[in-house]
């Protein structure tokens, strides 16, 4: 009771400054209206101004990083491209006009349109491949009486977790080396001859997909597994009562309750696998351990063809013809992802 | 009031945030004398000495110019600072040869260990504020970074007759277009390297008579080899190409790939490859280590490892193998050298003079040969009994008697990939040689033209 009774003293006190303060402000304003000092018209403009440029001016920190660490380093690429900055003009260099893209457009040759047709068979593969395992898997964490699955999804995250680089050359001499590599262990334990799984461009295409797979289906589980938390029990209650299966659940219950939710993440891992370089490039072609296969995708035939060479505007033309691509590609991925 | 605390903590978060974030933009001598401090202590070889002299130097002003955290002017004290992406225990002890003899001199050298040095130099090699003051690295990088113009002349640095010693082969590695460009310290060469408890026999004198031993005694399902070699990478493969009269590059930037030579000694190469393994650089050192191949063609980067795997190691030159055309096997060799920045010489040059000159003299190479197995640059250092007795540096130097310097013209950095994905290419993927051939000798002639 004593501490209700406190509050509210404290409230009335409040209040009381509050009116107090509000009646001397009211005070100031008569004042210099009557002195022409204010201008209702122009009050009115400025406040609709500050109410437009405050949220700019809260943000403006955030462009700033934001310009120097991504536009910056796009804008500064785009003005070396227009450069003959290379190794015998390393500090003198000049303006050459548009002859690095001219030079860049040349290599949009045969390899590179087979490199494009790589990296978007890749892309479809791996996507399908990481959307439906991911989906199947999702639901199988979250089937009724599963025991331990904290553990599994625990488990799954791991590959996630791991660098990149560690994961990429463990697979290379566990997985797929021919004499300490587990698949050609298993082969020869089976009286099969050994094998070099990247020697060849099929055999290393599918050698890459399944380590790709590897790295990016827990982060895909995952992000299926936290979308089926939102999805309405009731709607399978309801769909039990009406005589549905399995199959139907899934098909008309979950799969559309998914599709928003995981849009984004599919958006994004899209992305993430049309650019990947890492994983082709260290099983295949890393430097001292070049494997034989010839496979290509954009990012490693543009890493070939113009970063090898020193030639800093010609590497920059490119970097800008492929950027071009890439937002070509973004758009259109937005686009089909609105209308669906 | 809570709000206003709550916007004072936001405003003093993304304050703190975005000084964190462009911290690494700054150019300031203090922050940059910082880093490198900090990573100077993890490996400088007197870091007390070099700590003391920094305390010293920072009060001191006047004509002085700050470099590195260290203040300069004549008669005091001066750090020098080298990046390099050797075997750190090594560098510390040629750091320590050098800084015993300029301890009086108030000069020192500590080695800052660097991934990728080249592309660091590349970054850094105009940088005064951040970059190194030298750089010790294989010679083949050398016409690159002279065409890029952060070099200083070593000969501008010390005189011919601190140089008289080092072996002709060392120099002209070391020399670009008739200039001086590096200090030369020590090199290397591949070598036949056998575990004398597997190897059963004498050593063949012949290929053909490896290559014989070869297919008697490898098992390829078993995982049991006799001689394992890195047969798709160009510098292992190098010792064949150069015995055939081919080559990778020749003088006037003219790749060789698809010469008749060299085709010739790819083919031959081909029928060794098959009986070593998948030829990466893990496997094979592996292989050895473990005891599954008997002998393995490498350099002296990998005694360590051999050692510690408990194997009584046997040596021999790659040029007692007689080739069917009569010629010897004929490595690469690479001379690992110290490049000095420009930047550096203009306010280092007295104190970079005295380090190069301790490096010429033949205690630093006897200090590599005796703990590290490296062969001396300086041929005075051989007179030493230890050295003299080493086997593995006898082998190296027969064998740099015969060796060719890997190029060190600016297009040699571009061959590296064709040659390899040739090789890679006959040998792994079971093309032709000649289309091969032909296939990666027009990306190396389109990269060359890319470098312009």
């Amino acid at each position: 009771m004593r501490r209700l009774i406190n509050i509210r003293k404290k409230h009335c006190r409040q209040s009381r400054i509050c009116i107090r303060e509000k009646l001397n402000l009211a005070k100031w304003r008569d004042l210099l209206r009557k002195l022409g000092l204010i201008n209702e018209g122009l009050n009115k403009v400025m406040k609709n101004s500050r109410k437009k440029f405050t949220p700019w001016l809260y943000n403006l920190p955030a462009f700033i990083l934001i310009g120097i660490i991504v536009l910056f380093p796009i804008l500064y690429t785009g003005y070396i491209s227009f450069t003959n900055m290379n190794l015998y003009h390393w500090q003198d260099y000049t303006f050459v006009g548009a002859d690095n893209y001219v030079r860049a457009l040349g290599k949009l040759n045969s390899d590179f349109f087979a490199a494009l047709w790589t990296t978007i068979g890749w892309t479809v593969a791996n996507m399908i491949l990481d959307v439906g395992i991911a989906y199947i898997l999702a639901v199988g964490l979250n089937a009724e009486g599963l025991r331990a699955r904290r553990i599994y999804k625990t488990l799954i995250i791991f590959p996630w977790a791991m660098p990149a680089y560690v994961s990429i050359l463990a697979w290379r001499v566990g997985m797929y080396n021919t004499e300490f590599g587990l698949l050609n262990k298993v082969l020869v334990a089976l009286g099969f001859e050994k094998m070099d799984f990247l020697s060849k461009n099929v055999p290393a295409f599918l050698s890459c997909m399944v380590l790709n797979l590897w790295m990016s289906l827990p982060y895909m589980i995952v992000m299926f597994d936290g979308a089926l938390q939102s999805v309405d029990r009731s709607m399978y209650e309801s769909a039990i009562l009406d005589g549905a299966g399995a199959w139907q659940k899934n098909l008309y219950i979950t799969i559309p309750s998914l599709r928003k939710v995981m849009a984004p993440v599919v958006i994004m891992t899209t992305f993430t696998t049309f650019k990947q370089f890492d994983i082709v490039y260290l099983l295949t072609m890393q430097k001292g351990s070049v494997s034989g296969s010839t496979m290509q995708t954009i990012i490693t035939y543009a890493h070939q063809n113009a970063f090898v060479s020193n030639n800093y505007g010609l590497s920059s033309a490119v970097s800008i013809v492929i950027f071009v691509i890439i937002i070509i590609f973004s758009a259109w991925t937005n686009r089909a992802a609105k209308e669906t | 009031m809570r709000k206003n605390i709550r916007t004072g903590l936001s405003l003093l978060l993304a304050g703190v945030m975005t000084a964190a974030t462009l911290t690494g933009c700054g150019q300031g001598g203090q922050s940059a004398a910082d880093a490198n401090g900090t990573a100077a202590n993890e490996t400088a070889a007197t870091v007390d000495n070099a700590e003391d002299v920094s305390g010293e130097t920072a009060q001191q002003t006047g004509d002085s110019v700050e470099q590195d955290g260290v203040t300069q002017a004549s008669g005091e004290a001066v750090t020098i600072t080298a990046w390099h992406d050797n075997d750190e225990t090594m560098m510390n002890a040629l750091a320590d040869v050098v800084n015993e003899k300029l301890a009086g001199e108030n000069i020192t050298l500590r080695f800052e260990k660097k991934a990728d040095v080249t592309g660091q130099i590349k970054l850094y090699g105009t940088d005064a504020a951040n970059g190194p003051d030298m750089y010790l690295f294989a010679h083949d990088s050398l016409g690159g970074f002279a065409e890029m113009g952060i070099l200083e002349p070593v000969g501008n640095l010390i005189s011919a007759e601190k140089e008289k010693d080092l072996l002709p082969m060392t120099l002209e590695a070391a020399s670009y277009k008739d200039e001086q460009y590096l200090m030369p310290v020590y090199y290397e060469t591949l070598l036949f390297m056998y575990n004398k408890d597997l190897w059963e026999g004498d050593i063949p004198s012949t290929t053909e008579e490896l290559y014989d031993y070869m297919v008697e005694h490898t098992d390829v399902n078993a995982g049991t080899y006799a001689l394992v070699n890195q047969h798709s990478t160009s510098y292992n493969v190098a010792p064949l190409i150069n015995g055939f009269g081919g080559y990778i590059i020749d003088k006037d930037a003219n790749p060789g790939l698809n010469i008749q030579e060299t085709k010739d000694a790819i083919s031959y190469n081909k029928k060794f490859a098959e009986l070593q393994a998948d030829g990466d650089y893990n496997t094979v050192t592996a292989l050895f280590n473990e005891g599954k191949a008997a002998a393995i063609i490498g350099g002296p980067w990998l005694v360590s490892g051999i050692r510690e795997a408990g194997i009584d190691l046997g040596i021999k030159s790659l040029c007692d193998f007689t080739l069917p055309n009569g010629e010897v096997m004929t490595p690469y060799s690479g001379v690992q050298c110290l490049g000095v920045l420009k930047y550096a010489a203009e306010n280092k040059r007295g104190a970079l003079t005295r380090v190069l000159e301790v490096l010429a003299e033949p205690e630093a190479g006897i200090t590599l040969a005796k703990e590290f197995n490296c062969a001396p640059a300086n041929s005075k250092a051989y007179e030493d009994a230890d050295v003299a007795a080493n086997e593995m540096i006898l082998a190296m130097e027969k064998s740099a008697e015969k060796a060719v310097p890997m190029s060190n013209i600016p297009e040699m950095g571009v061959m590296w990939g064709p040659a390899e994905s040739l090789l890679a290419a006959v040998n792994k993927s079971g093309e032709g040689v000649d289309a091969a051939a032909d296939k990666y000798q027009e990306e190396a002639l389109q990269a060359i033209a890319d470098m312009h």
